[in-house]
């Protein structure tokens, strides 16, 4: 006999159904799902207060290394040079690595806390008070395009949706004319996995990442140089009206409606979204904080990217995806930060394009009251050896240890979270995953992240798949 | 705050770090990822141990029995879900006798004969809180069963040793969909409508409306039946005409005719084919980070296509697809069907880390292992790859029966050809492969000899090799004062020292020159005018990436990536230079490719250049570049004569070999031997092997049907080709029930069961049970094929009825999953663009082949895929000879919800959204096809007759008349702003995009 004869009556409304319906398009708003009797929110609403209103998640892809960066190791300095105990034969990623080697740059004593962080990165070290480390994450993959989906997903596998994805589908958008989510990548191109990134995996369509950026408006948003602004609005005007009398014709289907909704929203937003893309608009004094003005094109792209990121949180949009630097490429460590070969060299060059913009913009959202309510997220796919790598001046890939880090909305600020071992090998203290941090995001958006799920091909998903604890200890 | 232990994979890292009790029930408590409900604890006594994992040990035979009949009941159900060999949470494993007694983090979970040294007892009982502090969840146990569990372990615990414990499924072996297929008959018509009493798919579901008081639409008119009818077959919309001949054929089997014209039409394969693909996740790109396109997986996608439209029988598709090599060696139609196995995503960046590796592997044979049992059997046999399934009853052990199957597939091409083809390119080749071998070995002979040659006089010829090697940190060259407006470098030959073969390409930092001045200025730079010019590597995504300009930046940072043999440097005025200083990493922490050998060359005006240094009198970087100057020293001008003759002798017969076509390479996979044993792997972590296994059916459907077990060394083919014959065994339920279901699903929207991949616990029980095992059967009596199946479907009054809404109907069953009317939907992504082709008078109805591009495809190390802004003539083929790579966003078809095969999608959703408006109303596809449709709209209805166009538009589309106020506004708006305009808003319109 099976169990639970109740439930061989199909519900009255069907899963598809409900989906169709299920927030026509921007204000993309999860309704109760059927399969996860456990949810209790009401449609767009959260399971519990929420902290934090919005999120910036800003990517830095391609490993950026916690020893170079964030984590300061003392030992490594001391025994330079020295054999990694226990690891001599140790093959990663690339292959055989060498010996220990110092971070080239100093780890200076930043703000009340005193915490020490890479002199590569003055201005963000001005608001280590701001923020909480995460000292203790690990990953599931050593590989780039792996460890990004992974980053941003909770899986390895490709097909899943992003936490952008989710937040979207949880709480929809704040406002009536942008998207709820957006991806900005970077101007050096895409990070490693591309638009998996950012997917809305088997989550409704509405819920993917629309793409924009200072270099890259939003694809197809603009109306056609060969139409003018008239006949574009008679057309629309012209639409309207047969799709009404459709609609009278075929009463009862709500999606016909839904879809001239669609046509409305798709129209305000062609409005808001140049506007909200307007960096002219913003003060010199405010472009030039961002860095702007740059003469390394690369660092001014990012700047504006930036502050692009700023005007849209501050329009309302839910969640931002903020890229800085790329793919792997030919030569390692070239266009993102996979300081593979020549670690020196590469973040001399990656660093400053970084640390300005991202300072400028955190200290900008502070000063306008949106950190109050905004959760900054700072993230990478795993860490780097604190070898270097046979023959070579740089890291190989080490998802057994990672920082990240968080601001803001709900945050304590100037906490360290976790530890790694002496070397930065390995998270030995308060040991973190990818979904305990995911947990305390959507802890902090006023969602249980074990109560979020969706039915797809046999499991209630989740984006902390059946895992993730939320970090209390960097609540505020 | 004491931590969950993240089991990643790698070596485990964390000490035990015990603080109290309380912490313990803290961990364990938020280690359950289930929701409450979810739950539903079956203490299900003697239905968990079925006799085959049982091992009666005679010593002990009269304890065992309590503990098989007592106490392992209770340890399988309310223990064994977080204490299991793959999951020990706390350290502990109460699975098995070895286990138990080892106990976990905490020590010794059960002391054989002392209870009150178990620790286990201690957490089973209640302390002074009250409730005890395990099991974490659901009810504590009964005083009854406590004592049970005191009894055993005070008379010694005994448990036979082979015994393991398995969490019970929430689902058994009874499952609904689990159990033979039933026999039913189609019900009584009763008070059905006279239409209905007919087909017994109108019997079945006719009578389920009655029990709910419900009734069936009348038929649909004969203009919307022809629309949906041929939409659903074939994708496309009918043409006027042919849905004017069926609105007037007043014979009385129009419909019957219609429908085996439709059922016969090429473009049926293209329709179903693609539902088919969606299924099996076929993508034709790697996936993960590289994501390189795969350019020959289209044969599989034409096989699909033409396998639907032969009406192959399903069971052999279904072996062709796992074992096509096996039963169709050297027939390329046959062979074709293992891209299924390979044509998902797989991590192919390449991982020198053993652990890492070992991990890749297993998720790519973990996708094999998904798509075979969501496609064919509809269960989720990937939720078993770390423990037991926790809702449906497959064993971890049968996943890895499935791991042992697939183990000798690997992703990539293979050459496909007949045995005649094969000895016909051979015989070809033959002559051709002589004559390059002999002029090869006259090459090699006389390049010895010179060498030979050389070798003796290299004391003398060696003199001038005074300086020392090039270095890839720093090469300097001074020489007599020159006057020069451009210096260049010529590379002769490239090295990476010690490294062979060299590199082809090679890297330079920084180049600079200087001049004459006290101090000497390096007047090669960007800042004070230069110019760099040179061949370089291209990411067309990001174009500086590699360029020249980096030699003159006054960095030694990022390198110009030198694709030809040449670095110019263009001064901003004429100077007198005598000093030259370059490097491929001066920062000497990585050896980068280097010029070997080379010259530096002045010049004042661009044209007549002046040698001022080489490298041919310093010592030789490479054995490589020492023969090639010895061997340059002793050749004579006949020699180097017939050196030149054979290398172009040798170019020509390399250029005849070209020419002879290749034997067309396929991405079918490659198999090797796969040996075993086979092992389990604990919490599906590749560095925890455990107890053995064999390639075998799933031990799930072994109690109503055939089974099938080989030996570990079988080979590897065999293996594929027993679980693909198993897998269609008519004796079993699954394969006819999952694809009739699938069946009913493209015809209505929604199959009779709604999660058409997941027959189990976590999936719909289905609407019609009777109806769709009466569909199995009916399926296995057509001999598999889907086509008279699908003709009873359409034929239904269910499948004719109007998709009229009634909203009484609609409080009832607003899904319409009754079928109270027929459930109207919107078109697919592939149908939408391939309609809007069609009414545009352009769709291009070339059937198979390589697939076109909506995007661009960049590779620089990864792939990226860029949408097209204009695409041209060469895309307005149907969307299903699209090709279809991973995480690629193509305008249009994302937007419309066309999945991009990063896993399976056996349902695809319709959602709506601003973004699909904006590219439908804005990209330029819409604008051209706007013009096409207005062009045919002016040829078919006459140029200046606005009204006939406005209506020929309307016919076209497959939409209603308009009604008079319509016309007459459409009318005007197309006098203001022409007829194109007017077509950009139709090809826009829910007429055109919604079916019913």
């Amino acid at each position: 006999m099976a169990p639970e004869a109740d439930t061989l009556e199909p519900p009255l409304v069907d899963r598809r159904g409900f989906l169709q319906h299920a927030g026509t398009g921007l204000l993309g708003v999860a309704l109760t799902h059927l399969a996860a009797a456990s949810e209790t929110r009401q449609p767009g609403g959260t399971h519990f207060p929420p902290k934090a209103k919005r999120v910036l998640q800003i990517f830095c892809p391609g490993a950026a290394s916690h020893i170079d960066l964030w984590d300061h190791k003392p030992a490594l300095e001391k025994y330079h040079g020295q054999p990694l105990p226990g690891e001599e034969n140790f093959l990663s990623f690339q292959g055989k690595n060498g010996n220990l080697m110092k971070s080239p740059w100093a780890f200076v004593p930043q703000g009340r806390s005193g915490k020490r962080i890479s002199s590569l990165l003055p201005e963000l070290g001005k608001l280590v008070d701001e923020i909480a480390f995460v000292h203790s994450l690990t990953s599931r993959s050593n590989t780039h395009g792996p460890g990004c989906i992974f980053m941003n997903t909770g899986f390895v596998r490709e097909g899943f949706p992003s936490a952008g994805a989710w937040v979207s589908h949880a709480l929809g958008s704040m406002n009536d004319d942008l998207p709820s989510y957006i991806a900005i990548p970077d101007i050096r191109g895409e990070p490693p996995n591309g638009k998996a990134n950012w997917s809305n995996g088997f989550l409704p369509a509405q819920h993917q990442a629309v793409v924009i950026s200072a270099q890259q408006p939003i694809r197809n948003l603009a109306r056609p140089a060969s139409v003018s602004a008239s006949e574009d609005q008679a057309t629309r005007e012209l639409l309207t009206r047969l799709d009404r009398r459709h609609a009278a014709q075929h009463a009862g289907d709500s999606e016909l409606s839904a879809r001239i909704a669609a046509y409305q929203l798709a129209a305000r937003m062609q409005l808001a979204a140049p506007e909200a893309s307007d960096l002219s608009s913003e003060p010199t004094a405010v472009q030039r904080r961002y860095g702007m003005d740059d003469p390394n094109p690369l660092k001014a792209g990012y700047a504006r990217n930036c502050l692009l990121a700023r005007r849209f949180l501050e329009r309302g949009v839910r969640y931002v995806s903020l890229y800085c630097a790329s793919r792997a490429s030919g030569v390692d460590g070239l266009l993102n930060w996979d300081a593979h070969k020549t670690l020196k060299a590469d973040y001399e060059r990656h660093c400053p394009i970084f640390d300005g913009p991202t300072a400028a913009l955190l200290a900008d959202m502070q000063q306008r009251g949106l950190l109050s309510d905004t959760l900054v997220l700072w993230t990478t796919e795993f860490g780097r050896m604190p070898t270097h790598q046979a023959g070579t001046g740089g890291r190989d890939h080490n998802p057994d240890a990672f920082t990240c880090w968080m601001a803001g909305a709900g945050i304590k600020g100037g906490t360290s979270y976790g530890a790694t071992d002496e070397f930065g090998r390995r998270a030995v203290e308060k040991v973190a995953t990818v979904y305990d941090f995911y947990a305390t995001v959507l802890h902090l958006l006023g969602l249980d992240h074990e109560r979020l799920t969706f039915y797809h091909n046999g499991s209630n998903r989740r984006l902390t798949d059946v895992h993730g604890h939320v970090l209390h200890e960097i609540l505020a | 705050m004491t931590k969950s232990i993240p089991s990643y994979g790698r070596a485990r890292l964390l000490p035990s770090r015990w603080g109290s009790r309380i912490q313990l029930l803290d961990w364990l408590g938020r280690s359950l990822a289930l929701p409450k409900s979810m739950i539903r604890t079956r203490l299900a006594l003697g239905l968990l141990a079925s006799a085959a994992w049982m091992m009666p040990a005679a010593a002990d035979a009269a304890d065992a029995v309590d503990f098989q009949r007592h106490v392992a009941p209770l340890l399988s159900a309310r223990c064994v879900s977080c204490h299991s060999a793959g999951q020990p949470k706390g350290g502990l494993d109460l699975s098995s006798r070895a286990g138990a007694l080892r106990g976990g983090e905490n020590g010794a979970s059960i002391v054989p004969g002392r209870p009150a040294e178990s620790w286990l007892l201690d957490m089973i009982v209640s302390g002074d809180k009250g409730r005890p502090e395990m099991p974490a969840k659901g009810e504590p146990l009964s005083a009854a069963e406590v004592k049970l569990v005191r009894e055993w372990i005070a008379a010694g615990a005994s448990w036979p040793e082979k015994l393991v414990l398995h969490e019970p499924a929430k689902a058994g072996a009874d499952w609904w969909s689990l159990v033979p297929l039933a026999k039913a008959e189609p019900p009584a018509p009763g008070s059905l409508p006279a239409a209905w009493k007919q087909s017994p798919i109108d019997r079945f579901v006719g009578v389920k409306l009655i029990e709910r008081h419900l009734s069936p639409n009348p038929e649909a008119d004969r203009r919307t039946l022809i629309r949906r009818v041929t939409y659903d077959l074939l994708g496309l919309p009918p043409t006027p005409k042919e849905t004017a001949g069926f609105v007037h054929d007043s014979r009385p089997d129009a419909y019957e005719r219609l429908v085996d014209r439709l059922l016969a039409s090429p473009h049926y394969g293209e329709q179903w084919g693609r539902h088919w693909l969606d299924v099996i996740r076929f993508g034709e790109s790697r996936g993960f980070e590289r994501n390189q396109i795969v350019t020959n997986a289209w044969p599989f996608r034409d096989y699909v296509i033409r396998s639907f439209n032969d009406d192959k029988p399903f069971d052999q598709l279904v072996v062709e697809h796992l074992a096509g090599d096996v039963i169709g060696k050297d027939r390329p139609e046959v062979e074709v069907g293992t891209t299924f196995l390979v044509c998902g995503a797989y991590d192919d960046v390449g991982n020198k880390d053993p652990v890492a590796a070992a991990q890749i592997r297993a998720n790519t044979l973990d996708d094999m292992i998904r798509a075979t049992a969501e496609a064919f059997l509809g269960l989720t046999v990937g939720c078993a790859r770390c423990h037991d399934h926790k809702f449906d009853p497959i064993r971890q052990d049968d996943y890895y029966s499935l791991y042992a199957t697939f183990a000798g597939v690997t992703h990539g091409e293979r050459t496909v050809a007949t045995a005649a083809a094969r000895q016909a390119r051979q015989q070809r080749l033959a002559p051709l492969e002589r004559e390059q071998q002999r002029l090869t070995d006259e090459k090699s002979r006389l390049e010895e000899e010179l060498f030979a040659r050389g070798t003796a006089r290299e004391a003398e010829i060696s003199q001038r090799w005074k300086r020392p090697t090039p270095m890839y940190s720093l090469i300097e060259e001074s020489f007599a004062p020159a006057k020069a407006r451009y210096v260049r470098l010529v590379v002769e030959a490239t090295s990476r020292m010690g490294h062979k073969p060299a590199s082809k390409s090679y890297d330079i930092d920084e180049f600079e020159v200087f001049n004459a001045a006290e101090p000497p200025q390096n007047v090669a730079l960007a800042s004070v005018g230069a110019k760099a010019a040179g061949a370089h590597r291209v990411a067309e995504d990001f174009a500086e990436a590699y360029g020249p300009q980096f030699t003159i930046d006054g960095k030694y940072a990022s390198p110009w990536n030198a694709s030809g043999p040449e670095l110019k440097i263009t001064l901003a005025r004429e100077e007198v230079v005598r000093r030259v200083v370059f490097s491929s990493n001066r920062n000497a922490d990585f050896m980068r490719a280097f010029p070997a050998e080379y010259r530096v060359e002045v010049s004042r005006d661009g044209h007549a250049w002046t040698k001022v240094a080489d490298s041919h009198d310093r010592q030789p970087v490479s054995q490589d570049d020492r023969r090639r100057r010895l061997i340059e020293a002793v050749m004579t001008a006949a020699e180097r004569q017939r050196l030149a003759e054979i290398g172009r002798e040798l170019k020509t017969v390399e250029a005849a070999i070209a020419k002879v076509p290749a034997l067309p390479t396929w991405w079918v996979g490659n198999f090797t031997k796969g040996a075993g044993p086979f092992r389990v792997f604990l919490g599906g972590d590749p560095q925890r092997p455990g107890g053995e296994v064999q390639p075998a059916s799933l031990s799930t459907l072994s109690g109503s049907g055939p089974t099938f077990r080989l030996p570990a060394d079988a080979p590897e083919g065999q293996r594929r080709l027993a679980l693909a014959r198993w897998l269609v065994d008519p004796r079993l339920p699954l394969a006819a029930r999952v694809m009739a279901n699938r069946l009913w699903q493209f015809h209505f929207g929604t199959g009779l069961v709604d999660t058409p991949s997941d027959f189990g616990y976590l999936g719909s029980r289905p609407t019609h049970p009777e109806l769709l095992d009466w569909l199995a059967r009916r399926l296995i009596e057509h001999g598999w094929r889907l086509k008279p199946l699908s003709r009873e479907i359409v034929l239904s009054q269910a499948y004719r009825q109007a998709g009229t809404h009634r909203a009484q109907a609609a409080r009832v069953d607003a899904g319409s999953r009754y079928l109270w009317r027929f459930p109207p939907r919107r078109l697919s992504a592939e149908e939408l663009r391939d309609t809007v082709l069609a009414v545009s008078g352009k769709l291009d109805p070339r059937m198979g082949g390589p697939g076109f591009l909506l995007y661009r495809y960049l590779q620089d190390n990864v792939a990226t895929y860029v949408p097209l802004d204009a695409p041209g003539p060469e895309t307005y083929r149907r969307a299903v000879y699209h090709h279809f790579a991973r995480a690629s966003r193509v305008d249009l078809l994302s937007e419309f919800d066309c999945p991009d095969a990063a896993q399976a999608t056996p349902s695809r959703v319709a959602t709506t959204s601003p973004l699909q408006a904006l590219t439908l109303l804005n990209h330029r596809f819409t604008l051209d096809m706007s013009r096409f449709f207005a062009e045919r709209l002016r040829r078919e209805a006459g140029p200046d007759k606005p009204r006939e166009q406005v209506r020929r538009a309307l016919e076209l589309t497959g939409a209603r008349p308009l009604e008079a106020d319509d016309e007459q506004a459409s009318l005007a708006f197309v006098e203001q702003y022409g007829l194109p305009a007017f077509c950009r808003a139709l090809l826009n319109s829910n007429q055109l995009l919604y079916l019913d």
